[in-house]
């Protein structure tokens, strides 16, 4: 939908679609497992790096600092059809928007104008960054504390998203007597900085994540001290519809699955999809699919245009593609019956992928209070 | 006001109040001590969760995670030890013969920490439903008597129920559209009993149960009417197992594959068998294929009923510790509003879904297959009498070939209305669909409310989301269930419809 609306944006949709179809389906199955071992390392370090050289890491990063120069249609279009694939690596690509929208934000020039440019691997490009949480939300973030030119952070910070992989991340500390948090760039190869096993989490198994200890690690102050829910603010802004794209992206995998087997499974001497109810569950996945579909491109279009209050579409969109999509992936497994719920076909991990992403920039019922808080203001 | 025959009128009119409200009608008769047995049970199942359940419930989840072929043999030896294999069995055939209900309840209690666990338990007992609801005596004795036995030796005897095909799971457990349906169990009457070829699969705990109820077709395209239902045994020449289905939960519940090739089994292991089941009823055999699914799926789906109601629970429960331990803007979040809210909707669905098998349990005990237990005389005299009476005077009247056959089989296969099989089969299916839709519901609400913290396996909560999505499934699809309902309790009321014919 959002190539049709942009027709720019086609050699880029041809471009992802074919790294999707040809890269990341052939080891869909075999990336989505537990427990990590060395093979992890080696298959995400070999997509990792297609990404990278295909640019889809820096897509919306401006060109002065190595990167693409997108708006926010571009990476919807890409992060919806990664996950359509595989969901896992629309959060690595996610993750790394997000971390250096926050830089951006931060209005950290000199450090973004240092990082990506001079960045050698994907590793070095690549900013981990804890998406999963709203860092106004944590009750006991990592402090930091002023040493010579720089900070030294202590603690612990949960679920770093690619954090056992990368060699840079953002991380939100407290800085003693100030309010508020702030943002800080660590180098996490750093003797200071242990890392967890990765966590054994519900979906999104292609991109590991961390926890992280802190044990005096130097660290460089991002923007202002005590202003970092605004930075956050600014960059989630426009990147909860990037969190809705990845939902789409993922309830048309399930909507082509289910009706692609509704259409060869037989029961009671007919192919299911000739049964009236399951055609009423593939036509309510087919509307929420189509809307949702629509819904994404329409901000992401009204975002480019600078419409009034698009910060509010943005999320009000991410809230409500979230719910749709936990509708539609369960119901994806119901037209499949007892083979949906089997690990040798893709709608069990959409089912776990989709409440996976919903938990994306924080808890959702504090987003939606959020919203209302900025519309009542 | 309104004269006697008045208010009979006006209450038998459809929707029929005595239907509609079982608790009222029967709850006054229910005897005493069956509610001190459950709460024993309830009781039970609580020590067991805090012993065993709750301390390993995630390590072995992760070891399936680890090693998919994982079995899980300690946690069934140790079911065993508690006398979970036994607990619901008849006295007559040596079981401790805790009323029927209350495995619902003692399920919801399990399943509210681990629903596979939970599974390894409770589906020995669709394999015990599947063999007593044929009748057949001799043969429940026996088999039985290898779970008994199982249980002193401290070596396991389950059993599983083999029914579901790779080309048919909904189709064969409904009689209406079975015949229709790609089924390809064959079963060859041969001197001396049947040969049995075909495949099941998705069946639980197939490969740790001793014994099988195994599900064959005489007429693979008129199997409603030929239907041969018989016990197999683990180890028997041409029965063989496949996958291990890797599935997305409850993944300590193994779903087995298992083969059939030239599989001999013996006639004194047949229980339920067209041909044979003439010489004690007149009902066709289609009608007798059908009242023992009925009576099979009434018992089961309340107990899948009480499975959905655990998820919610242990959703509910979940984020209930979540909320009283979090804080939002330096308050805790259970202060919130909104957050009481969520948790009272979370709440709600628990207790809902709790009345809805509840009323199914009764329809059973009142009007369905174990109506006569339930009845006070009855109840006490096989609560109290010493196990002699049922060593001595009822075992061997009941496995005496042909007064125990006749008996059982005037029970089961004559011994119930169709009206009030409708009401047992339509309101299993109610409480087996209810219950399992608000189990997904509560941990969707459950993970909104939690985050990232929900997403963490060591929290548990996302693995309650994974079991529960089985539950809307197995036991007939929560859409098929849908359809009973209206076949069972809605239909009557509309003289047009047509049940699967569209």
């Amino acid at each position: 939908m959002i190539t049709a609306l942009n027709k720019d944006l086609k050699p880029f949709e041809d471009l992802i679609t074919e790294f999707a179809r040809e890269e990341l389906k052939p080891h869909v199955e075999k990336n989505d497992r537990y427990p990590y071992d060395s093979r992890d390392a080696e298959i995400i370090e070999s997509n990792f790096r297609k990404i990278y050289d295909l640019g889809f890491l820096g897509i919306m990063l401006p060109e002065e600092y190595n990167g693409i120069g997108q708006g926010i249609s571009a990476l919807c279009m890409m992060l919806g059809h990664v996950a359509e694939v595989d969901a896992s690596y629309s959060l690595i690509i996610f993750t790394s928007s997000l971390s250096q929208e926050v830089i951006l934000a931060a209005g950290a020039d000199k450090t973004a104008k240092k990082l990506f440019p001079q960045a050698k691997t994907a590793q070095d490009y690549f900013i981990s960054f804890p998406s999963f949480t709203n860092p106004g939300q944590v009750v006991t973030l990592p402090q930091a504390a002023i040493s010579g030119k720089d900070y030294k952070l202590t603690g612990n910070l949960d679920y770093l998203v690619l954090g056992n992989f990368t060699n840079w991340a953002v991380i939100p500390a407290k800085v003693s007597g100030k309010q508020g948090y702030s943002f800080f760039l660590v180098d996490l190869k750093d003797k200071a900085v242990r890392k967890s096993a990765p966590i054994f989490s519900l979906g999104l198994h292609a991109c590991p994540i961390v926890d992280i200890t802190f044990d005096g690690v130097n660290a460089q102050l991002l923007g202002e001290e005590g202003e970092g829910e605004k930075y956050f603010n600014k960059a989630s802004k426009v990147l909860h519809v990037a969190t809705a794209a990845i939902s789409s992206g993922i309830m048309k995998g399930s909507l082509k699955e289910a009706m692609d087997y509704a259409k060869e499974r037989e029961q009671g001497g007919w192919t299911i999809v000739n049964w009236s109810e399951v055609r009423m569950i593939l036509a309510n996945m087919t509307v929420k699919s189509k809307a949702v579909d629509m819904c994404v491109a329409g901000t992401c279009q009204g975002i480019e245009a600078g419409i009034p209050d698009w910060g509010v579409y943005s999320m009000a969109a991410a809230i409500h593609v979230h719910e749709m999509a936990c509708e539609v992936v369960t119901d994806g497994i119901q037209v499949l019956g007892g083979n949906g719920y089997m690990k040798d076909y893709g709608q069990e991990k959409r089912y776990r992928d989709a409440r996976q992403v919903q938990a994306l920039l924080g808890l959702v019922p504090l987003r939606k209070l959020s919203l209302i808080r900025e519309i009542s203001a | 006001m309104l004269t006697r025959s008045q208010v009979k009128s006006f209450i038998s009119r459809y929707p029929d109040f005595r239907d509609e409200v079982l608790s009222i009608h029967y709850a006054p008769r229910m005897p005493k001590a069956m509610v001190k047995e459950t709460q024993k049970i309830v009781a039970l199942a609580r020590k067991f969760n805090d012993e065993i359940a709750r301390p390993l419930f995630l390590e072995l989840d992760r070891k399936t995670h680890e090693n998919p072929e994982f079995l899980p043999w300690d946690l069934v030896k140790k079911a065993n030890e508690w006398g979970f294999y036994t607990m619901w069995m008849p006295k007559v055939f040596g079981g401790k013969g805790y009323n029927m209900p209350s495995i619902a309840y003692f399920s919801e209690e399990i399943g509210s920490v681990c629903l596979g666990i939970a599974n390894v338990i409770g589906v020995h007992y669709l394999g015990v439903a599947g063999l007593m609801m044929a009748g057949n005596t001799r043969v429940i004795k026996k088999v039985m008597n290898d779970v008994v036995q199982g249980e002193k030796t401290g070596d396991p005897c389950l059993i599983a129920l083999a029914i579901t095909e790779p080309m048919a799971g909904t189709d064969v457990e409904e009689i209406e559209l079975e015949d229709r349906g790609k089924i390809t169990c064959h079963v060859r009457k041969v001197k001396g009993g049947y040969i049995v070829n075909g495949t099941k699969i998705f069946i639980s705990m197939g490969r740790l149960s001793k014994w099988t109820v195994l599900y064959g077709y005489t007429n693979l395209k008129k199997s409603s009417e030929n239907t041969v239902v018989m016990m197999v045994k683990q180890g028997m020449k041409g029965f063989t197992y496949g996958t291990h289905e890797n599935k997305m939960g409850q993944r300590i519940c193994t779903a087995d594959v298992l083969n059939f090739e030239d599989c001999f089994v013996p006639d004194e292991l047949v229980i339920l068998d067209p041909e044979r089941a003439k010489g004690f009823t007149k009902q066709k055999s289609r009608d007798v294929k059908m009242r023992h699914l009925d009576y099979v799926l009434s018992l089961s789906r309340p107990v899948v009923g009480s499975f959905g109601t655990s998820a919610a629970r242990g959703a509910f429960e979940a984020a209930l510790r979540f909320a009283n331990e979090a804080e939002i803007d330096g308050k805790p979040m259970i202060s919130y509003e909104w957050v009481q809210c969520r948790l009272a909707e979370m709440y709600s669905n628990v207790r809902l879904g709790r009345l809805a098998y509840a009323e199914a349990n009764l329809a059973n005990q009142h009007r369905g297959v174990y109506n006569i237990l339930q009845m006070k005389p009855i109840y006490y005299y096989l609560k109290y009498l010493p196990l002699a009476f049922f060593n001595n005077v009822l075992s061997p009247l009941l496995t005496n070939r042909s007064i125990g056959t006749w008996l059982m089989s005037k029970w089961y296969l004559d011994g119930q209305k169709p009206e009030d099989q409708h009401l047992c089969t339509g309101l299993g299916s109610l409480a087996k669909f209810n219950g399992t839709d608000i189990g997904v519901k509560n941990c969707q609400i459950a993970l909104e409310l939690m985050g990232q913290t929900g997403m963490r396996h060591e929290n548990g909560m996302e693995k309650i989301l994974r079991d529960a999505k089985l539950l809307q499934i197995y036991e007939g699809t929560n859409q098929l269930n849908r359809i009973n309902v209206f076949k069972s309790l809605i239909a009557p009321a509309c003289p047009k419809a047509k049940i699967f014919e569209e």
